[in-house]
């Protein structure tokens, strides 16, 4: 999330410049400010979901985000909390708040609870929140901070300041971010050697629930309890960089999609078999990378199992013609040979398929038998009765 | 992971993956399976027993109850069998031109729908049993549904088309799907507005069959069965669909193993299952929807798989606090 340094920075809103204590109070701001529906008043999750919802739901457009500065309006940018900012805008926020307040002090920026369920670890959470209570008691390489909880916007620290008294807190038990503030930190301990891995004095801590949470994730929470089915696909089919969804709306997209798949096909049937057309990848819509799990052939899953050689050679009427398959008594009794054990490698796929596509034809049983119908230079059809 | 009180694993589970589970019309005692070790499978769930038991020469797909003792199953072997359960005995009814891929029963028309991988869709008369019709479709059948007395289907190349079961002499509808990938399955609503489709990439939809704009406003998609690992976003084929018959509201099975309950109409997930061995093959509501039968078994998406799970079906006893919508 290129955020990382960002530490030292309270959390501020990119549509409004406004800066917020806790991430957590940016996301409510966020989402009753700039990503409310004005029809339905519906709180979305990020711009572009804002959008593909007045579209889909309302069919409206919304070509602006509510209540942002003039050219931060932008809806297609997908921005959660401080999630998304583009890097530049970053920088130039922090030079900013470095030039407007390079004295003030305070790293304090609240994590949200979201990261207990990241698995992190929460301490670093705790040094954030620990932070400013122990301050008295705690000799900083700096001078003791005043204990200053809600940090007074453009608080900006010399970021190894708050530093030093939490490198202690580092070895302490997890605990909730909620207890930590009562922690008083044995001051003695402050300068020792142990130090959590990620203190580094002068260095702003590497922020650690960010990376873990992945950009998407949060606007996949809505998931579901919350009706948010149709937000999820839209969300996904609205941002321009997502493509995996299912989009009816964007008839184009489908057209395109027939369009090759009906191609795909119809090579299929008319050419030697090459195998069945192969499904696209997947793009993933929250920036993950995602596996299809499935074969890469677009053909049904029952399909691709019955080429294999164990369900093949149940199948009456195998014939001779599908060279590359190992000859094959018929009709062993059913429920024979190990079921559970993985057959050898099929043949190709497509091979299978027209083997399959033309024993049927004949009517009759022809095992063994050349295929009589068209001719030798019948060109075998992928899936039999294609036309 | 374990088992809970409100569910058991059935005995004698198929020895290879499971296709199908279909709960029987009028009562949740009796389960229908299934397999690709070439079997169907009666259980009786109530004392956790084998009840019968028959064969077809290759892997099934899929099987319904025409009535509480006759079944309807197809497969790799492109048969369609008709068996009674009271005389104990099977009968071909017919064949499709390769593998039947999918078996419904459509109580209202009284008509036994099959879906083939040679691109059209069967209908057969129960009563004969014969042969009522073909109707090519535009690719590969995958999937299908009945909705009173219209047809669903789903095919290859993302297609749906929407048959009416009394005049199969047009398409009702033709639609794309509204998933970017392939079509794994379709069911209907119980009210009959419209349908639920699943893709092999993670997403459901929620369509309606009326195509007036303000009813067609109202479909949306959702993601589901992904699971994040070490920062990898897995995403599962979405496998199963089944509708609790008395409150529209529907379960979701995926590669994932794990099992969703969703109220399509409020969007909302009402629960989440623990999660299954291996990937939810297929699932089905009992007639009053107080049981969901869960299949779980391995469904070859993953190729570096080492070794098979075991495949095991589930019966749950499901409570409305489960599966009702909270409104």
């Amino acid at each position: 999330m290129g955020r990382k340094k960002k530490k030292q920075l309270k959390p501020w809103c990119w549509y409004c410049n406004r800066e917020f204590d806790d991430e957590k109070i940016l996301i409510q701001h966020q989402k009753a400010k700039h990503f409310k529906c004005h029809i339905c008043h519906k709180k979305l999750y990020t711009g572009p979901g804002l959008s593909i919802h007045c579209m889909q739901v309302h069919k409206d457009k919304v070509d602006k985000v509510p209540n942002a500065l003039p050219g931060r309006n932008n809806t297609e940018i997908e921005i959660y909390g401080m999630e998304g900012i583009p890097e530049q805008d970053l920088k130039e926020h922090e030079k900013q708040k470095a030039n407007k307040s390079g004295t003030k002090s305070g790293a304090q920026d609240d994590d949200d609870d979201d990261d207990d369920s990241n698995g992190l670890p929460p301490m670093p959470n705790q040094f954030m929140n620990g932070m400013p209570p122990m301050p008295t008691s705690v000799p900083g390489p700096y001078m003791p901070q005043p204990p200053m909880p809600p940090l007074p916007p453009g608080g900006m620290m010399g970021p190894m300041r708050p530093m030093g008294p939490m490198g202690p807190m580092g070895p302490m038990p997890p605990m909730g971010p909620g207890q930590m503030g009562h922690m008083g930190m044995p001051g003695p301990n402050m300068s020792m050697p142990p130090r959590p891995p990620n203190f580094m004095p002068g260095v702003p801590p590497p922020m650690p629930h960010k990376p873990a949470m992945p950009p998407q994730s949060t606007a996949a929470k809505p998931l579901f309890p919350s009706a948010a089915a149709a937000i999820q696909s839209t969300e996904v089919s609205g941002s321009p960089k997502m493509s995996t969804s299912m989009k009816p709306t964007f008839p184009a997209a489908a057209a395109i999609t027939t369009a090759s798949s009906s191609t795909a096909s119809s090579i299929s049937a008319n050419a030697t078999i090459t195998g069945a057309p192969v499904i696209k990848k997947p793009e993933s819509s929250s920036g993950l990378t995602s596996k299809l799990m499935h074969p890469d052939e677009d053909i049904s899953l029952e399909e691709k199992r019955a080429s294999l050689p164990k369900y093949q050679s149940l199948i009456p009427g195998k014939n001779t013609i599908q060279q590359g398959m190992p000859p094959v008594s018929r009709g062993p009794p059913p429920s024979q040979g190990n079921p559970r054990m993985r057959p050898p490698v099929p043949p190709p796929q497509g091979m299978m398929a027209m083997a399959q596509g033309m024993n049927m034809q004949g009517g009759p049983p022809m095992y063994n038998m050349p295929y009589p119908g068209s001719g030798s230079n019948f060109r075998p059809q992928q899936g039999g009765g294609r036309y | 992971m374990g088992e809970t009180p409100n569910e058991f694993q059935l005995n004698n589970p198929p020895a290879d993956g499971i296709s199908a589970v279909k709960f029987g019309p009028n009562s949740s005692q009796f389960l229908l399976v299934s397999s690709w070790d070439t079997s169907v499978c009666l259980y009786d769930v109530v004392a956790n027993h084998l009840r019968m038991r028959y064969n077809h020469p290759a892997p099934v797909l899929d099987c319904c109850f025409q009535d509480a003792v006759h079944c309807y199953s197809g497969g790799l072997d492109n048969i369609l069998k008709v068996y009674d359960f009271n005389t104990n005995s099977g009968t071909n009814v017919g064949t499709h031109d390769a593998p039947i891929r999918c078996v419904e029963f459509c109580p209202e028309v009284n008509v036994v729908v099959t879906g083939s991988w040679d691109s059209t869709v069967k209908l057969w008369d129960p009563r004969t049993p014969c042969s009522a019709g073909s109707f090519s479709q535009p690719d590969k059948v995958y999937t299908l549904s009945v909705c009173g007395d219209r047809l669903v289907v789903g095919t290859a190349g993302r297609r749906i088309l929407v048959w009416d079961l009394r005049n199969m002499g047009y398409v009702q509808q033709r639609r794309e799907s509204s998933l970017k990938y392939q079509t794994r399955c379709i069911r209907c609503f119980p009210n009959k507005l419209g349908y639920v489709l699943s893709s092999i990439e993670g997403r459901v939809a929620v369509e309606y069959l009326d195509p007036s704009p303000e009813s067609q406003k109202k479909k949306y998609a959702f993601k589901c069965h992904r699971i994040k690992e070490n920062g990898v976003e897995m995403i599962y084929p979405v496998n199963s669909i089944a509708f609790h018959p008395l409150h529209n509201t529907f379960a979701s099975g995926g590669s994932d193993g794990f099992v969703n309950i969703w109220d399509g109409f409020n969007k909302k997930r009402l629960c989440q299952f623990h999660r299954y061995p291996t990937s939810i093959a297929s699932l089905a509501f009992s007639h009053d929807g107080s049981v969901l039968a869960i299949a779980s078994s391995y469904m070859f998406e993953n190729e570096e798989m080492k070794y098979v799970p075991e495949d095991n079906i589930f019966i749950r006893n499901v409570s409305d606090q489960e599966t009702k919508p909270k409104s």
